[in-house]
């Protein structure tokens, strides 16, 4: 399902998740041992990998410093094409 | 060790250029309540603290607010982003386009250059933690006057998603600040008395 | 002078002291959604508190 939605969707749902993940983390850094604070934070987690995997491999590398997958003959990071995140939303 | 992440925390799409309130917003970069304060505080105050639990905390709140820096950069760059001359002069900024042009400065709406003097990093993790409490209590005042001077949704939205993590953080560090003190309780409570071994040991 | 008892003492220690500020522990309920939780600024309805200007401003 996540195959068809557009960049700037998947960017959403990205954001979306990735929001949960920082949320429960604090959440988690004064309460360590509520179990299904964990169970969720592993949840997210497990979703947010497979969004993210699948936006590397259509849009280019989300993370640098040999953190996220790369292809192609050029490196996607500084594509003159491509916004940073300041510049507003990724509509193309 | 830092890792870039190419993505904004919060979606910052604004669509009406505003120097007025662009320049009111240059309060949570470089003023005394904003973010780059918030994030320096915490990220110098967690080399000290004394328990996991605390180091883990302001670690992971200092990195959100670093998040929150590039947040309020984005809103006042799509703010400010190809205004002329005029604008800024329309605005009253004329002051602010001779010193810096388009240039994001980290300095107050008042053009004062951002300073650590803005932050406190003492021995005492229970005092620092009291500060940050109320660090995040006047950095969401602080959301609220901005939030009174504009209409745009585009610059509510990203405003209100900030002041809400205000109240976040407060709750957490308040967690924390339970936890230190119980952490000092027993360790005032149960520190063994060295007169104790010492007649132990006859 | 009082003497006291470790009873007394006990029950002392666990309440709340002078001159400390306490925030009550959060317990973990009443989530939002995974996809509603980034537009309220939190996952946690508890602690969601919206804000709403009080002037509202004429244009």
């Amino acid at each position: 399902m996540d195959q068809m939605l557009s960049r700037q969707d998947l960017m959403r749902k990205i954001q979306e998740l990735s929001f949960c993940a920082v949320e429960l983390n604090l959440f988690l850094d004064t309460h360590p041992s509520d179990a299904q604070a964990l169970q969720d934070y592993s949840y997210v987690l497990k979703e947010l990998q497979q969004l993210k995997q699948n936006y590397n491999q259509k849009y280019g590398p989300l993370l640098g410093f040999g953190e996220a997958y790369v292809s192609g003959n050029y490196w996607k990071w500084v594509a003159e094409d491509e916004k940073w995140p300041w510049e507003g939303d990724m509509v193309f | 060790m830092w890792i870039y992440e190419k993505k904004l925390q919060v979606p910052v799409n604004i669509k009406r250029r505003d120097l007025k309130m662009a320049n009111a917003i240059f309060t949570q970069f470089g003023g005394p309540n904003g973010e780059l304060a918030a994030a320096l505080r915490y990220l110098s105050q967690r080399v000290n603290m004394p328990t996991s639990k605390s180091k883990g905390l302001l670690n992971d709140i200092g990195t959100e607010e670093l998040a929150h820096v590039e947040v309020i950069q984005a809103i006042i760059y799509q703010l400010t982003k190809d205004a002329t001359p005029q604008e800024f002069i329309d605005a009253g900024l004329q002051g602010y386009y001779g010193i810096w042009d388009g240039g994001i400065f980290p300095s107050s709406p008042l053009g004062e250059p951002f300073t650590t003097a803005y932050i406190n990093n003492v021995g005492d993790p229970i005092a620092n933690i009291y500060e940050n409490l109320a660090a995040e209590e006047k950095a969401r005042a602080t959301y609220e006057q901005l939030l009174n001077l504009t209409n745009d949704p585009d610059i509510i939205k990203p405003l209100s998603f900030l002041r809400q993590r205000e109240i976040i953080h407060f709750q957490r560090f308040g967690e924390l600040l339970d936890d230190l003190q119980l952490h000092k309780q027993m360790k005032t409570q149960f520190r063994v008395p060295k007169i104790y071994f010492e007649t132990d040991s006859l | 002078m009082i003497t006291p008892n470790i009873e007394q003492y006990l029950k002392h220690e666990s309440a709340p002291k002078l001159a400390q500020a306490y925030i009550p522990i959060q317990m973990y309920r009443n989530l939002f959604n995974v996809n509603e939780a980034l537009y309220h600024g939190t996952i946690f309805r508890e602690l969601f508190q919206p804000y709403k200007p009080s002037h509202p401003l004429k244009f």
